[in-house]
Parts: structure tokens; sequence; C-alpha cells
């Protein structure tokens, strides 16, 4: 690893400064949540900081507040927290699911919600220092190369697949992220969090290098509504999602009102998919209706050479998840 | 500054505390004479204050280090191992505040005002901590080196939940990886931790076969003699190895597949203060025999003064990533990192290839100017192959031809302990801590390389973190330690990267193998052709061999496998080095084949398989019709097997398969020495250090049977070349067969002259020792057998499998310690089922470069993967080896892939040619 300085603020205010103290002193600058992956790329040199800022002694951004009939979650909770938390687990089940689902009992017991929403990608071009997209070379070495876990939607000219499982949840969820920098605080819609490769195939998501995710709200759920998360692993545990599915529907009685469906592991980003939930919506949930929304969930995909197994495999877990979901009192 | 106490760890580490300046020079360990002079720049540390094992500390940490590095290097708690340094393995799992957490994951700096707990904090004084006990009683440990971890997991879920169930253990410690993969064991022991009635492991020791005489000692399940030490922290492996003036090393490599290397400017490295020695092939020629031992034969002199294609320690051209360019020896193990930046080397880059049928092709680059074709020990190159009968005959003497192809790839050892190696001289005398299964080999090994005699090197391996295979000989990590040490004068430890492990050390070789089969209408064989490629990597370290074929019997045979030099990592030993993989292609191959002579797969093989070696040698005891007939009735193997394949109906398809195996198990050379006291105390020297299966507690075990006296009575003395005998290697699994078959006769030396003279009188000690060789007689061959079970369910709408039930029958002759000796055969199991469904280094074609090295890459099992593997022993005493021992550990890896091929294919009626038979394969094949 570069030889690099930690900086501990104590909360958000000393953590703004320390953070304009290195633009000023034109140090480069990473901020770190539980920090665990991003520690690991400092040490592969994947990321080059001269100071790295880590939340770790924040307080005050790992709880769960009620607030307006929805939740305001800290940024800085812990995956394990969050998991278990009974709000979250039977008001947000997708959330407290994908949390859940996330690498081992060690990350989560220090990876937070903000990190993981803001994790770097997996693709193994870019964790091997492969100089691609996202490393700011110019080049996506999937497309010519070993793709089996690459993008099936919205790739281009990046094909990597975002790694998070919670963000998925969220977009599935509505919710709103709250962003805190230097020059204040604005707010943001999940599914306006993320962007697609063709806007900036450097990033992920719409966070200046010195913005901090500060917290996430949740609206509060509709009468009815049920929710989970269902994740497809490489091996039995500990991989990022091969597949996943969030679904939310909002039930009267055996009635969907609304649905959101967004996947995971498919795309540059959390990929919602509409035509599967407008397929849902107003109708009687029936195995032949599950069939067609993971029929819908799929149309517009684009396979690369090695991972056109994850179209089948997509079309099943949107019908499993929607029809088990569906299913459950 | 005040000079160091640095023969004292105890005083080092009181000086440590509170004295935050002082801190800086103890801490790195490396006064150099002239190091306190150099100018090295600053880094950036923080004054923090933490609780470790309920007592405070006040240390100023500098800010790049990891919770792990402080606990480790500073605080010496090294019970905390570094396995993967990258979160992904789970060794290093400390409790923090309560949690577990990864200390190779946490700043040190993050750690203010935090509470840690370690292993070392679990027991209370000499009282241990109930979880430590029952790891210890249901032998958890294999190698050790994944325990501290396990156990913090198991601490942390027992304290919030005393009683936990099976599925819940699995899932605490689930970010712990064990690769001797002693799953079982770990989620048993932690269950029954806090049971009100704490059992030893359920081991049967009512084996099934004829009922042998029972023996006093051996035979009945006993934990290992070191079992406290690996459970509480206590066990010294290489790296936590620490020298007075100790400096790190860290090696620079290619970053190309092939390239010639047109100069090295090595200047602005060596310019920076805390550096002190730098090798490059220009000025460190030392060839590495072992490191490319012209075939697999043993490296000896006649080999290393006639070989045409030389490893050197620094190659140029290089030819694979990851090979070693150049080496830095400084005083912190980061500056040497850094040094490395500055290393400028002006590559030609070359034409790579990494096929193996690529490579053979006219228009492939040679990789050696001899071409492709791995040269074997005579410098010929040639494919490797048995003939027999006459093939063509053969054909036309059957009634049905088959043909079809198979393919395994390239899959890494992973051992839990990463590649260490620490040396240091005085005078001429070359002392190497290194992680070896065969310190005597090892030993000669550095000798020859290095031109010095013998007795001039030392090899102490006191632990080690598993082997598998690729820590037989000695490394080319021991030889750049051995060289910068003696260019430095002073001791080196040289550290690898869990990335470095992977693409620099060697896995299994991949193969590709084409078979073509003869039978007549009623099922019997009448030829087996095989034309085989293995990928070698550019230098041959072991044979490329392709293994099974020889375990049925057919009157026509015809084999040619092709050892290939390729530009990828280099191919070596992996348990069982040709068989896993050959196994998988000829079983899977003869299992279709009965399937479409419409027969069940084990009739077919009953009727097919081996009975004599080779077709014309007896064996000394053939078990095979007994483990498979065993085997079929407890697994209900009739009722199981669907005749139909892919029949039952809906997605989720459960089915069956089978295989079986044959395995060497040969007499050979080895000693042991043992000497007794006038207390009537034994010492058994015996040149092993336990790559995990429990060798120092086996030849413990086998003393004191042919002693007559207690375990309790008997000392084992391993693991240092200075103390032990030669003994054979822990490789080939042999080490109970040939050092425990020298053990028995140095016991009935020192017994024939105790009966002589009576106990030694005073501080005497009467010494018996041997150095047996024994035979065969007749020409006979010995070997164990054994037979596999495995029912799969597969979703075959997603591409899931999971092994849902496995029974592994075994006849290993006389079971020395029935409670280890389960432990090996689940453990070989299950990481053949890694092999079978996941585990790859997949490389980028246009790069050359792996892309999956590491324990997330490589898709090492987790708890969550491992089946409960069912064991049954027959067990027999062919009058050979240690009261009729046979070979055991690398066995029941053997047959486990094909097994698990098999039962696919009985579960939804599509063969998986391809390994590893991953989701996008199954789902491809079903859609």
């Amino acid at each position: 690893m570069k030889t690099f300085s930690n900086a501990n603020p104590r909360d958000l205010p000393q953590a703004l400064t320390m953070i304009k103290s290195a633009q000023a002193g034109g140090r480069s600058f990473v901020i770190a949540g539980g920090g665990s992956d991003l520690l690991g790329m400092v040490k592969e040199r994947i990321v080059e900081p001269d100071v790295l800022i880590s939340l770790r002694a924040v307080r005050g951004l790992d709880q769960v507040a009620q607030a307006g009939g929805g939740v305001n979650i800290g940024g800085l909770i812990t995956l394990d927290t969050l998991s278990q938390h009974p709000i979250i687990r039977r008001q947000y089940t997708v959330l407290a699911e994908a949390a859940e689902s996330v690498a081992t009992p060690q990350i989560r017991n220090v990876g937070t919600l903000a990190g993981n929403v803001c994790q770097r990608p997996w693709c193994w071009y870019y964790r091997n220092g492969f100089k691609c997209y996202k490393a700011g070379g110019n080049t996506c070495y999937s497309i010519n190369g070993e793709n089996q876990f690459h993008a099936i939607f919205g790739g281009g000219p990046s094909f990597i697949v975002h790694p998070s499982d919670t963000a998925p949840a969220l977009v599935a969820l509505d919710a709103k992220f709250r962003i805190v920098g230097p020059s204040g605080e604005r707010t943001v819609m999940a599914a306006d969090f993320f962007t697609l490769p063709q806007k900036d195939a450097a990033k992920e998501n719409v966070l200046a290098n010195d913005e901090v995710l500060a917290s996430i709200l949740l609206p509060a759920p509709r009468a009815g509504t049920r929710s989970t998360y269902h994740k497809v692993l490489d091996r039995e545990a500990w991989t990022h999602a091969v597949v996943s599915a969030a679904v939310v529907l909002e039930m009267d009685g055996e009635t969907c009102r609304s649905a959101r469906v967004v996947l995971g592991g498919v795309a540059p980003i959390p990929w919602r998919v509409p035509d599967a939930e407008k397929l849902l919506e107003g109708q009687r949930i029936t195995a032949e209706l599950a069939a067609k929304a993971g029929e819908a969930a799929i149309a517009g995909a684009k396979p690369l050479r090695k991972n056109a197994y994850k179209l089948p495999l997509t079309k099943t877990v949107v019908r499993r998840t929607v029809e088990g979901l569906a299913k459950l009192a | 500054m005040s000079t160091l106490d640095d023969k004292n760890e105890i005083s080092r580490r009181s000086f440590l505390e509170g004295t935050g300046v002082a801190l800086l020079v103890a801490a790195e360990a490396a006064p150099l004479a002239n190091a306190q002079h150099e100018a090295i720049p600053p880094v950036p540390r923080t004054a923090i204050r933490l609780t470790v094992n309920g007592k405070e500390h006040r240390v100023e940490a500098e800010d790049r280090w990891t919770l792990a590095e402080l606990l480790r290097d500073h605080l010496m708690l090294t019970g905390t191992k570094i396995g993967c340094d990258r979160g992904e393995c789970g060794a290093c799992t400390v409790l923090m505040d309560g949690k577990p957490v990864y200390s190779c994951s946490q700043l040190a700096v993050w750690m203010d005002g935090r509470s840690i707990q370690t292993v070392e904090g679990l027991s209370q004084g000499e009282k241990l901590d109930p979880l430590q006990k029952s790891f210890m009683e249901h032998d958890a440990p294999q190698c050790g080196f994944c325990t501290s971890g396990q156990l913090m997991s198991a601490k942390a879920l027992l304290s919030r939940n005393p009683h936990p169930t099976a599925d819940q253990v699995q899932g605490a410690l689930t970010g712990n990886l064990c690769r001797c993969s002693n799953y079982n064991r770990y989620v048993e022991a932690t269950v029954a931790a806090t049971a009100a009635t704490p059992a030893m492991a359920h081991v049967s020791e009512d084996m099934a076969g004829e009922k042998m005489a029972r023996l006093k000692t051996v035979g009945h399940a006993t934990p290992r003699i070191d079992a406290l030490e690996r459970v509480s922290g206590k066990a010294t492996y290489t790296n936590d190895v620490h020298l007075p003036g100790m400096l790190y090393a860290r090696v620079l490599r290619s970053p190309h597949p092939h390239a010639r290397i047109r100069s090295i400017d090595v200047s602005k490295a060596a310019a920076m203060p805390g550096v002190k020695a730098i090798l490059t092939h220009e000025n460190c020629q030392v060839v590495w025999g072992a490191g490319s031992v012209a075939g697999g034969v043993q490296y000896n002199d006649p080999i290393k003064k006639i070989t045409q294609q030389r490893r050197y320690a620094f190659n140029n051209p290089v030819r694979f990533i990851g090979e070693p360019v150049a080496a830095v020896a400084a005083v912190d193990r980061h500056l040497a990192e850094e040094a490395l930046r500055h290393i400028e080397v002006d590559y030609e880059v070359l034409p790579f290839v990494l096929d193996p049928e690529e490579a053979l092709k006219p228009s492939a680059v040679q990789i050696w100017p001899q071409g492709n074709l791995s040269l074997n020990a005579q410098n010929e190159a040639k494919p490797i192959g048995v003939k027999r009968g006459n093939i063509q005959d053969g054909f036309a003497a059957s009634d049905h031809v088959f043909e079809d192809r198979y393919s395994t790839t390239f899959v890494h050892n992973s051992q839990m302990e990463p590649r260490t190696s620490v040396a240091h001289w005085e005078g001429d005398k070359l002392t190497v801590h290194t992680p070896t299964g065969g310190i005597a080999n090892c030993r000669h090994d550095m000798a020859r390389d290095l031109g010095i005699p013998d007795e001039n090197v030392r090899v102490v391996c006191q632990y080690m973190g598993g082997n598998f295979g690729n820590k037989n000989q000695n490394q080319d990590a021991d030889l750049i330690a051995a060289m910068l040490a003696k260019r430095t004068g002073a001791p080196v430890k040289l550290e690898l990267s869990r990335k470095e492990d992977y693409i620099g050390m060697h896995g299994r070789w991949p193969t590709i193998q084409y078979y073509k089969v003869g039978v007549s209408n009623d099922g019997a064989l009448k030829a087996i052709q095989l034309r085989g490629y293995s990928g070698m990597g550019p230098y041959r370290k072991n044979s490329g061999a392709i293994g099974g074929i020889e375990i049925y019997q057919c009157p026509n045979v015809e084999t040619a496998i092709h050892p290939v030099y390729t530009n990828k990592t280099v191919s070596g030993n992996f348990r069982g080095p040709e068989f896993p993989q050959g196994h998988f292609g000829i079983q899977s191959m003869m299992d279709d084949v009965a399937y479409k002579m419409k027969m069940d797969p084990v009739e077919f093989v009953l009727k097919n398989m081996t009975r004599k070696a080779g077709d014309q040698d007896e064996y000394t005891n053939y078990s095979l019709d007994e483990c498979i007939h065993r085997g079929m009735a407890a697994f209900d193997w009739k009722k199981r097997w669907r005749p139909q394949p892919g029949s039952d109906p809906g997605p989720v398809k459960r089915g069956v398969g089978f295989s079986f195996l044959a395995f060497r198990s040969g007499l050979g050379h080895s000693n042991a020495v043992i000497d007794v006291n006038s207390k009537g105390n034994y010492k058994v020297h015996v040149g092993v250090t336990d790559v995990g299966a429990g060798a120092k507690t086996t030849m413990g075990l086998i003393a004191a049977e042919a002693l007559d006296v207690p375990l309790s009575k008997v000392e084992v003395v391993w693991g240092d070349t200075d103390r032990c005998p030669y003994s054979v290697g822990e490789s080939g699994s042999r080490t109970t067969i040939m050092t425990g078959t020298a053990v028995v006769e140095a016991a009935r030396e020192l017994k024939r002259k105790i009966a002589e003279k009576g106990l030694p009188k005073g501080e005497d000690i009467l010494v018996g020792s041997a150095g047996p060789n024994p035979t065969v007689e007749g020409g006979k061959v010995r070997s164990s057998f054994g037979a596999h079970f495995v029912e799969v369910e597969v979703d075959a709408e997603v591409g899931r499998v999971r092994v849902v039930r496995y029974l592994a029958v075994h006849e290993c002759g006389r079971i020395m310690n029935p409670l280890t000796a389960v432990a090996q055969i689940k453990g070989a199991a299950t990481m053949g089922i890694g092999m079978a469904l996941h585990e790859e280094l997949l490389y980028d074609p246009q790069h050359g470069q792996a892309l999956t090295a590491g324990y997330y890459g490589h898709r090492v099992l987790t708890h969550r993967d491992a089946p409960n593997v069912e064991v049954m022993f027959i067990e027999n005493d062919d009058g050979y080896g240690p009261f009729g021992a046979k070979s055991m550990g690398e066995a029941s890896k053997i047959p486990a892939v094909a097994a698990v091929g098999n039962a696919i294919f009985n579960a939804i009626g599509k063969r998986m040619k391809d390994l590893p038979i991953t989701r996008d394969k199954i789902l491809g094949v079903m859609a």
C-alpha cells in the first residue's frame, strides 16, 4: 500500500473540515465507512490516497429513527445492526434480508449501509489492476474477455454489475438519500442516485468524491405491503449476487395494488423492471402471472458471450420471488 | 535511542507498552548497526488506547498498520493468523467489543477506545474455555491455521446463543474458511461445547470388516498430542517467528506472461533509506532445482548436471505472470513493498500461449528452444504412456465403441497459510524456518541449490498451515530469503501475499482428455485409449500424468499423455497429484458407457474393476468388492439410483453417483530414533512436521504401541533437521506407512537393548534407531481401496447443485487413530466437491493473467457448502506397514470429483464434461 495518513473525525462537520483541508493542501483522499473493502483496495494500490478519512468514530449516524411515519437510517449503521433491527425486519423486510445476505458476519459487523451502497465494483478486471474505465482508463476488458458475471442490461461502455445487495432493496423501497458535502446538503431519490456508465464510466453514482451518504429515508410502508430479497450466490455463502431480486408488493387481499421489482447482479445499477411491475399491478397474482413477470424482466437484455445463462436465471428468480411473496399470508 | 533487548520477547513487550517514541524502533525489530543512522522518512502515526484481552495498551501506531499487524508484530499476540490479508478467509478473526471482525481489514488506528479479544484471551490462565476443550476433543483443528478464527466466531455466537443448532453454527462461522475442510467437526465441536455432557466426536471404533485383534493404543480415538497448542494460539507457524534485527522481504513479479528483460534499474530502490539488498537475475543466479524437476522424479545431482531447462530463482526471460523478477530486503515490510515500485524493468514483451493443445501447434510460440512438449529427466520430449495388448485388435473385438472429451482446470492448493520463509546465517550455517512437509528434502534441496554441504543447512518447521502438495520441497522463496540474508548479514523474513501464493507457487495441472472405449455386448471392457494434454506452466514441476485407467481391468490399453509448457502459473503436486482430474475423466466416461449399455454404473464397475494391479500383479489384500457392496447397502443405492437419469418431475431433481478408487500404498525408506531415560520416559525423534493430518500424534501412538507403554510416557520430537533423522516427506500419503514402520523398528531395537541392559541410570539414555527400507514380497502390490456414493439435488432452473448425502467407504488397512482418520476422509471428499462444482484459477485469454487468485475468486468452499460426509472404514491387516496401516490422506479426494459429476448426470440426464460444473454450464445444457 501507499503510505497514507488516517483521520478519525468525531462528527460530520469535523469530517467536512478534514476534507476541505485535504483539498486545500492538494492531497488526495478517500472516505471510509466500515473500511473493510476500501482498505483492501488501498493494500492492492487500486486506490492510493494521501489521506484516509474514516467515519468509524462519527457518532449519531448509526441509528434507525422513526420519522414522519417512515424511518431515517443513519448511513453508518452496520449491516448487522440493520438486519437485526425489529422495525426494519418487520416493515422493510427486503432491506433486512438484503443486509443479511452480504458477505460474512465479520464484514457485516463493521460494514455500513452507506459503504455497501457505495461499494466499488467487484469486476475481476478492475480488481486485478487492469486499467479499465473504472480505474480511469478507456476500455472495458470484459467485452472480449471473461464476462460470465457481467451486465446483461445497461452495459456500455463499462459492463460491470453493481455489487451492492442493499441498493436494489433501497430502490424498491423508494428510498431517499441525504447527501452531505462541503457545499451543503442535498437529497436524491435512490433511483436517481445510481448512474449508468454512459453518464460517467468511472463512477457508479452521483456522489462527488468529497460527499458523504449521511442517511437514508424510507417512506412509511402502505398497508398490505410485503417485501423480500432473493439472492443467487456463486457458492452457498459469501459471494456477490450472480442475480438477485428485490421485490415489494402492496397487496389488497389477493390483488396487487402496486409492485416494485428491482434486480441486482445484472446491470451497472440496481435494475428496475417497470414492465414486470405493470403486469402485476391491479392483478391477482397467479403462477401464470408471476411467470409472465419473469419473462418481462428479461425483455431487452443483451447478454455478452458468456453470460446468457443469466437470462433464464433472472426469469426464474423473478417468477419465484413474486410467486413466493404473493403466497405469504 | 537505546539499544533494544531483542533476545527476550517478554522484555520487549513490556518495553513497548506506554513508550510512544521508542515503540517505533522496537516495533520494526530491525536495528541493524547502521539502520539507526539512516534517515528513513517518517510515516504518519497516531496515539491510540485500546484494551486487548482485558489489558489496556497505549500505542503510537503507524496509520497504515492493520489491527492484525499491531496484534502480531507489536503486541506479539501471534495466535491471530493472516491467511489472506483481504477479508476473505477469517483466519485473523478477533472480537471487537464482543463481535467478530477481520483484524486484517481494520486499521489499528480505528481501534481507539475499543476492546479486543484474541485467542490468547479465551482461557483464564491455565483453565481452558469450554470451546477450546471441545475443539480439542472433536479434533476440530487439522492444520490449525484457521482455528483461532473459528474459535473467536464460535465464542461470539455462544455468548449470545449458548445452545445453537448446527445450522446456526454454520451461519455464524461462514466467514471462516477451513481448507482442510474439517467443517463438520467445527460445527459439532461448537454445538457440543455447552452441551450438558460434552463428548468426544462420535467416532466408531467398531470398524467393519474382518475382526482383528484390538491393540492397546493404536486404533483408539485419541486427541492430538499438540491439540492444546492448536487451540490456544501457541502453535508456532513460520510467520510467528520473530528474530532480532530481522529484515522484511518482498518480491517484484512479472506483469507479463512471457517477456525478455532487456534491463533492470534498481538504483532508485537501492538508494531508499532502509533498503538493505536487492536481488535480480543479474546478481543472483541460483538454480531452483525442485522448481523444475524434470517430470516429477526426485531432483538429484545427476539431474542437476544434465538438465537443459534450468529454472533459476530469477529467470530471464520470464515465462508467467507472477514469476519473480527482483526481491528487496528492507527494515520494514511496507518499505520493502514500496521499494519494489522504484525498480525499473524494461521488458520486451513476447507472444504467449495458455492452452496445452494450442501450445503443441507449429504456429505456437516456443517457450523453450526445445519446444513446448515438456522434457523429462533424460531430456526427452515424449508423451507419457502405457501400452498393453493391441489397441486396434481391442476395438475390432468390441461390439460398441464410445468416444468423448473431458477437461479439468487449474485449481490451487489454497492452503490456509501463505508462503513465508525466515532465513538467517550464523557463519556458514544457514537456518531456514519454512512451512514444509519434508524438512529433510528441503534441507537437501537447499544445500544442493546453494552449493553447500547438507550439514550446513538447518530446516525448522514446528507447525504448518496446510500443504496439500505445494510445500513438499524447498521453494524459491526459501532460496531468495537465504540469499538476501547472506547479502545483508541479517535474518530475513520473506512473506508472500495471498495473491502471490496463488500465482507464484503451483496448483493442479489442467488437463484435456480424449477417451475411446470399446466394450462387448455383455459390458466387458475390451479396449481403452486415452490421448491427453496437461498444462504444466513453463516449468515441469511434476509429471503431468493423468491417472485412473489402471483401476479398470482391460486387455488392450494405450495411453499417450502430453505434458505441455504453457505461460500459466506452474503446475505441481496437489493432493493425489494426477488422479482427481484423471478419475473425473475416466470415471465419467465409464459411467456414461454404463448408461449407454443400459447397465447400473455400479454393476458395470463390479464387472470391470481392477482385480490385479496392472492386470497382472496380485494385491497384498483386496477389498474393492467389500467396499462397494457395503457402501451400496448403507447408501441404499438400488433404491436411490434413477435408471432413467433426469426423470424426477419438476425443476428440483435428485440423482446419485458412484466412483471408486485403488491408491498406491507402497513401502519405502524412512528413519526414526527413540531414546529412553532412567525414568522410563521415551523421546521419539522423527522428521515429520505434520501438515495437518496428525502425523505427530500417529507417530506417538505407534511408538507407544510398539514400546508397550502408555502414550503419556512418549514425547515426540519433530520439525527440526538438527534434532530429527531423515524421514520421508509428508507427501504421497506415506508418512504413517514409512516413518511409522521406522518407529516400530526403532522401538524393537530399543526394547531389545532395555531387555539386555535394563533402563539407563542417572543422566544416561539408551537409544534405538532404525532406517528400514522394506519391500513387499512376491511382486505383490499394496493398495488402499474405497468407494464413494453421493446424492445431489440440482435445481435445474437456477443451476444450483447441493450435495445432500455423501458416503465414503475406505479400506486403508488398520486405522491408527480413528479420530484423525475420519477427519482426513471428510476433508478430502469436501475438497473434491469444491473442485467438482466451483474451483478454478481462471485466466484472461488475452492477457494471460489469472482473474480469480484468492479465496473469494477461487470459490473455496465455506461452512455453508460443506455437507455432512459419512465415513465408513473397513479394516484389514495385510502384514505390512506399521500394524497394517495403508495410505489415506489423498485417497478420499481422488474419486470425489467423479462421484459428484456422475450424481449430477443421474439427476439431470446431461453429462457435464468440463470442470468446474458451474451454474452457467448447467443452465447452458438445460436451456
